[in-house]
C-alpha cells in the first residue's frame, strides 16, 4: 500500500514530473525481479541465513528449565562444595564402574545466574521437539547431571560450555571428588507425553528429589570432546549420600505457537502526524518512505513481516532487512530508525551510481534489447519467412505498431534472430527479428511511440508485466500456426499481426444468400416485400446499426443510399415507407428525421421523372 | 417402407439370380501389407491411364497398373511420414494434364502427389477430422470435393491449393460425411451422404464467381475469400441408417447403407423452394451380407454396371441401366473371406478390382460367355 503524501500540492505538469521522478524506483524492480527468480534455486549467502533464521524461529523446541532453591547452594558453600553444575548429557561408555557422559552444554547454578530476586536458581536447556526427543529419550542414554565437586571454587561466570575450559578450574587433571545426581531423560520424556498440559503447548512441571551421590569425577574439555567421566566406587557402601535437593523441572513447547498477526497490539500513543487512520502495527511492519522529485515528496509504503519493498523477500528481522538492503540494493541509500511505535526505512535516490549507467537521452534502457551470442546460430529459415520476404518491408514501416520490443529471453531462442555472434543494442523495431532483407532498419529508434506509462507497478503487482505484455504477446503470435476461425486455413503471419480483427470473419457474401434464403422461406410476404427486408438487413449488417439511437441516422443513410433505386420501384419504395413509420410507431424515429427521408426520395423521384442533363 | 407407396410407385427389387451375361474368373491376388486397404479407384480422368488404379491403406498411397494376362504391377507407392491412415483416394490433373492421386485419411489433410513427377504436390489443411471420400469433378479435374468426419464437405482447387467452398452449417450434415460426388453434367450440384441417415443435395451456383477465382488467385491461399454454404438444396431421408456411398446416375441418385441394399431413387428438387422436394424411390438392387459401414460400390466409366463387395469377401455386379434391375454376376471365390471396402470397375467394365480388409487386392476379368 502505497499512500501519497497529501501535503504538496501540485499543478498538473509538475506532477508529471513527480511521477517520472517517482517511477525511478519502478525501473530497477524488473532487475530485482529477475535477480530473484535466479536466487529462488541458488539464494545468496545473506538470503540463506535469513531464510534459515525464519524457519529456525518456526521450528518447534522445547525448552526446559531446571531450577533449585537458592539455599541449596547455600548449604553447599557451607561444606566446602562448589555450586552445583547442571549438564544435559549423553552416556558414552559404561564399563565396570567407570561411566563416561558427553556434554555440549553445561550450566552453574549459581545464585548470581539466577533473576533477581527469586527464590530459585535456572538453568535452561533447549531439547527437540517432543517427536524428534522420543527416539533418543528412549534410548536411556540422555541424562541430566547435577554435580558439585569437592573443594573447588567455580568462579561466576563460568562458561562450561566453552571449548577449552581453564584447566586451573579443577585442581587435579585426574579428577576430584565430587557428588553427583542423574535425572534420566527418559523419566522425563514419559512425564511429558502423558501430560495434559504439555501435549496443549502449555508450561508442564515436575518436581523430583535427586539423590547427590558420592564419587570421582573428571570433567575434560577437549576441543568439542567435552566429557565428564564418573567413577563409582566399588564399594556401595562407602557412597556417602549428600543430600536430597529438590529439582523443579518445566518444559514448554515454544516455536510452534501461530504467531498471531497481532502480537504486539498497540492501541495507544499512534502518532497521528503520520498516519491518518489506525493501522495495527504487527511485528514485521515496516515503514519504507520514498523520496522523490528532489527530495520534496514523500510516498509510503509498509511491508509486512520484515520484507523488502524490492524483491520482496523476507528478512527475518530488521536487522537482517537492514544488511538485505544495504547489500542487494545499492542503488538506494537507507536511513534506518527504529521506535517504539514503528520501525521506518527512509529511501533515496544515490543519484552519483545512477549516472554511471549512462544512457541516452530520451531512450529508456528498459526498451532495449540487448543481445550476444557465444557461437554462431545456425540460420534456421522457416518456410514463411521466405515467403513473407517481401512483406518485412511493410512491417518496417509500421513502427507504430506499440509492440516494437523483442522480449529478452526470447531474443536467444528466437529462429530469426541468427545474426551471428554479435553483441548489439538493438533499436526498438518490430523489423528486428524479421531483418534478414533490410538489415539497416535494426539502428532505427521508435522508442518515443512507447509512452511511458510507467506507473508504480510495485504498488500492485510488481511486476511492470502490463508494459511488456504487448511485445511478449508480438513474439507469441510469432511462434506458432495459426489458423483462421472459420475456414481452418492457415494464416499467414502478416494477417496475424496485422491490426485487422480477425475474430468472428462474417461473409458479407455469404450472409446476404443467407439472409435471402431465409426470407425466401416465409410464405406469406410478397416479393418486393422480401427485398425491402434484405436490403435493410444487408444494411444494417454491413452498417454495424446496432443501438436504437443509430435507427435515425440509419433511416437515412439508407434513404440517400438506395433511393434512386427504390424510387423506380413503386411497391419498394411504398415499402419503404410503411417500415419507417413503424419505426415511428415504436418511437425510434423521429418525425424530422422522416420529413428529411422522404423529401429526398421526393428529390429523386422528381429527377428520375426529369433527369438533368 | 413398402406402405409409404402409392400404387405404381413401388420400388422394384432386383432378382439376386445372375444373369451370366458377362462371366468373370480371378486372374490376380495381391497381398498389399497386413493394413486393410480402403479405397482403389480407377483413372477415369486421363484417357491414357485407363489402367492405372491407385489403393491406399495404412499410412501409403500405391499405384498400379493392370497389364494383359492379369498381370498387376506396381508403378509407385507413397508413404506418409506421420501416423496416418488413409481412407480415400482419388485421380485428378492439373492444368497441363499431369495426373495427380490425391489421397486422405485419419489426420484430415489432403495430400495432393504429382504422379508425373512422384513429389507431393500440395496439402491441404483445413478440414478439422478425417477425410472419409474425396472424388473428383470430371468436368473439371482439377476441381475436387472432400467429405469429411468433421461433417464438412469442402471443395478444393488442387492447382491452385485453394479451399473454394465449404458445405456445412445450420443446414449441413449433423454427424459425419461418408460419401460426396459430383453431377456428371450439372457441374454446380454435388450430392453427400453420411451418418445421419441423409443425402444431401448442394448447389454452388451462387457462388460458381468463386470457383472460377479459384483458378486465377495469384495471392496467398489462406487470403481467399472462402465461401460457406449452410443449406442444402435438398435433403432426403431415406435411409434409416448410415449411408456410407452414394453416386449420380444421371439425375437419380444410388446410394447405399447398411441394410443390405442399393437404393436407386430421383430426387425432384425445386429450386425455388430450397428445402422443398420429394424423393421417388425407383429400384432397388439386393446385396446380401452387406451390413458394416464402409463398404463402397463403384462403377464404370458409362454407368452401365455397378460392382459391390460384402463383407463375406462375394462381389455383386449389377446392371444399372435395366429395370427390373439385372444382377449381372456374383464373384466368389473361396479364399476371398474378408470385407471388401471397394471394388474398381475398369473402363468397360471388363476388369474388376476389390481391396479387402486383409489387405489383399483380387482382379477379376471378364471372360467371354457362351
Amino acid at each position: 500500500m502505497c499512500r501519497q503524501d497529501s501535503r504538496v500540492r501540485l499543478s498538473a505538469e509538475e506532477e508529471m514530473e513527480a511521477e517520472e521522478s517517482l517511477s525511478i524506483y519502478c525501473k530497477p524492480v524488473e532487475l530485482y525481479n529477475i535477480l530473484q527468480r535466479r536466487a529462488i534455486r541458488n539464494p545468496s549467502f545473506l538470503q540463506r541465513c535469513l531464510r534459515y533464521k525464519i524457519q529456525a524461529k518456526h521450528k518447534r523446541r522445547i525448552q526446559m528449565t531446571i531450577s533449585l532453591s537458592a539455599t541449596v547452594n547455600e548449604v553447599l558453600k557451607s561444606q566446602n562444595l562448589s555450586p552445583i553444575c547442571i549438564f544435559l548429557a549423553r552416556l558414552v561408555s559404561n564399563v565396570e564402574y567407570l561411566a563416561v557422559y558427553r556434554f555440549s552444554r553445561g550450566c552453574v547454578l549459581d545464585s548470581s545466574a539466577g533473576v533477581e530476586g527469586s527464590t530459585q536458581i535456572q538453568a535452561h536447556f533447549i531439547l527437540p521437539e517432543i517427536n524428534k526427543l522420543a527416539p533418543e529419550a528412549k534410548s536411556g542414554s540422555l541424562a541430566i547431571l547435577l554435580v558439585s565437586w569437592v573443594g573447588v571454587e567455580i568462579p561466576l561466570g563460568t562458561n562450561l560450555s566453552k571449548g577449552s575450559l581453564d584447566p586451573n578450574l579443577l585442581p587435579s587433571a585426574g579428577g576430584g571428588y565430587c557428588f553427583w545426581g542423574k535425572i534420566p531423560l527418559e523419566s522425563l520424556y514419559m512425564s511429558w507425553e502423558n501430560s495434559p498440559n504439555f501435549s496443549l503447548g502449555q508450561r508442564a512441571e515436575i518436581m523430583t528429589t535427586v539423590n547427590m551421590n558420592s564419587c570421582f569425577s573428571k570433567l575434560s574439555c577437549l576441543n568439542e570432546d567435552k566429557c565428564i567421566s564418573v567413577q563409582l566406587p566399588c564399594n556401595p557402601e562407602t557412597v556417602t549420600t549428600l543430600q536430597q535437593v529438590q529439582v523443579t523441572i518445566s518444559a514448554e513447547e515454544m516455536g510452534a505457537k501461530e504467531k498471531s498477526p497481532y502480537n504486539s497490539y498497540i492501541c495507544s500513543d499512534i502518532p497521528s502526524s503520520s498516519l491518518s487512520h489506525i493501522i495495527r502495527l504487527r511485528a514485521g511492519n515496516v515503514i519504507f518512505n520514498y523520496r522523490y522529485y528532489n527530495n520534496k515528496l514523500q510516498r509510503t509504503e509498509v511491508t509486512e513481516d520484515f520484507s523488502c519493498p524490492f524483491c520482496l523477500v523476507k528478512c527475518a528481522s530488521f536487522k537482517g532487512l537492514r544488511c538485505h538492503l544495504s547489500s542487494s540494493h545499492d542503488l538506494f541509500n537507507f536511513e534506518f530508525w527504529v521506535t517504539e511505535e514503528y520501525q521506518a526505512v527512509n529511501v533515496s535516490v544515490k543519484t552519483d551510481t545512477w549516472r554511471s549507467e549512462a544512457v541516452a537521452d530520451g531512450v529508456d534502457p528498459k526498451q532495449q534489447t540487448f543481445s550476444f551470442c557465444s557461437k554462431p546460430l545456425r540460420r534456421r529459415r522457416p518456410k514463411n519467412l521466405v515467403q513473407n520476404a517481401k512483406h518485412v518491408h511493410p512491417l518496417v514501416l509500421e513502427s507504430e505498431l506499440p509492440s516494437g520490443v523483442c522480449e529478452l529471453q526470447d531474443k536467444a531462442d528466437d529462429a530469426h534472430s541468427s545474426k551471428g555472434d554479435k553483441a548489439y543494442f538493438s533499436g526498438v523495431s518490430s523489423a528486428t527479428p524479421q531483418s534478414y532483407a533490410d538489415p539497416d532498419c535494426v539502428q532505427s529508434i521508435s522508442g518515443s511511440n512507447l509512452a511511458p506509462s510507467t506507473m508504480l507497478a510495485f504498488a500492485k503487482t510488481r511486476k511492470l508485466s502490463i508494459e511488456r505484455s504487448d511485445p511478449r504477446n508480438c513474439a507469441l503470435l510469432r511462434k506458432r500456426q495459426f489458423f483462421h476461425s472459420h475456414r481452418a486455413q492457415p494464416m499467414a503471419l502478416e494477417q496475424v499481426l496485422s491490426e485487422r480483427d480477425s475474430e468472428d470473419e462474417v461473409d458479407d457474401d455469404v450472409a446476404d444468400f443467407e439472409d435471402r434464403r431465409m426470407l425466401d422461406d416465409f410464405v406469406d410476404v410478397t416479393k418486393d416485400e422480401k427485398l425491402m427486408m434484405h436490403m435493410w438487413n444487408s444494411f444494417v449488417r454491413k452498417q454495424r446499426v446496432l443501438a436504437d439511437g443509430h435507427i435515425p441516422w440509419a433511416c437515412e443513410a439508407f434513404s440517400r443510399l438506395h433511393g434512386p433505386d427504390l424510387v423506380h420501384n413503386s411497391a419498394l419504395i411504398k415499402c419503404w415507407r410503411l417500415f419507417m413509420i413503424k419505426l415511428w410507431n415504436h418511437g425510434l424515429l423521429d418525425a424530422r428525421t422522416m420529413n428529411n427521408c422522404n423529401v429526398f426520395l421526393e428529390q429523386c423521384q422528381s429527377q428520375d421523372l426529369c433527369p438533368k442533363s | 417402407m413398402s406402405g409409404k407407396f402409392t400404387i405404381g410407385s413401388e420400388p422394384v427389387m432386383g432378382l439376386p439370380t445372375p444373369s451370366k451375361k458377362r462371366d468373370y474368373r480371378v486372374t490376380n491376388r495381391l497381398q498389399e501389407g497386413k493394413r486393410p486397404l480402403y479405397a482403389v479407384v480407377f483413372n477415369f480422368i486421363d484417357s491414357r491411364h485407363f489402367n492405372v488404379f491407385a489403393t491406399v491403406g495404412g499410412n501409403r498411397v500405391t499405384v498400379y497398373q493392370c497389364l494383359e494376362g492379369g498381370v498387376i504391377a506396381v508403378l509407385q507407392s507413397y508413404v506418409d511420414e506421420d501416423d496416418e491412415s488413409f481412407y480415400t483416394v482419388t485421380w485428378a490433373c492439373s492444368i497441363d494434364g499431369m495426373p495427380f492421386v490425391v489421397a486422405g485419411g485419419l489426420n484430415g489433410i489432403l495430400r495432393v502427389i504429382d504422379a508425373g513427377s512422384e513429389k507431393i504436390h500440395k496439402s491441404f489443411v483445413g478440414h478439422g477430422d478425417s477425410i472419409n471420400e474425396i472424388r473428383t469433378q470430371p468436368l473439371k479435374p482439377s476441381l475436387v470435393v472432400s467429405a469429411s468426419k468433421d461433417e464438412s464437405v469442402r471443395i478444393w482447387n488442387v492447382h491452385t491449393g485453394i479451399c473454394i467452398l465449404i458445405f456445412s452449417g445450420a443446414g449441413g450434415h449433423r454427424n459425419e460425411v461418408l460419401s460426396v460426388d459430383f453431377h456428371p453434367s450439372d457441374i454446380y450440384r454435388i450430392a453427400s451422404c453420411g451418418m445421419d441417415n441423409t443425402v444431401k443435395i448442394w448447389s454452388m451456383k451462387e457462388f460458381w464467381t468463386y470457383v472460377e477465382k479459384s483458378f486465377t488467385w495469384t495471392d496467398l491461399p489462406s487470403k481467399f475469400p472462402t465461401k460457406y454454404v449452410q443449406f442444402p438444396v435438398f435433403t432426403a431421408s431415406i435411409h434409416s441408417n448410415y449411408v456410407d456411398c452414394n453416386r449420380w446416375l444421371g439425375d437419380f441418385i444410388l446410394s447405399k447403407s447398411v441394410d443390405n441394399e442399393i437404393v436407386l431413387w430421383e430426387p425432384k428438387v425445386k429450386d425455388q423452394s430450397p428445402g422443398e422436394g420429394s424423393v421417388d424411390i425407383l429400384q432397388k438392387y439386393p446385396v446380401p451380407d452387406c451390413d458394416i459401414w464402409f463398404i463402397k460400390f463403384s462403377c464404370d466409366f458409362h454407368y452401365n454396371a455397378a460392382a459391390i463387395g460384402n463383407r463375406e469377401g462375394k462381389i455383386f455386379v449389377w446392371e444399372l441401366q435395366s429395370s427390373p434391375p439385372v444382377l449381372i454376376a456374383r464373384l466368389t471365390h473361396a479364399q476371398s473371406k474378408s470385407p471388401i471396402r471397394q471394388t474398381a470397375m475398369s473402363f468397360d467394365g471388363s476388369t474388376i478390382l476389390s481391396c479387402c480388409e486383409d489387405g489383399t487386392i483380387w482382379r477379376w476379368d471378364a471372360v467371354a460367355t457362351s
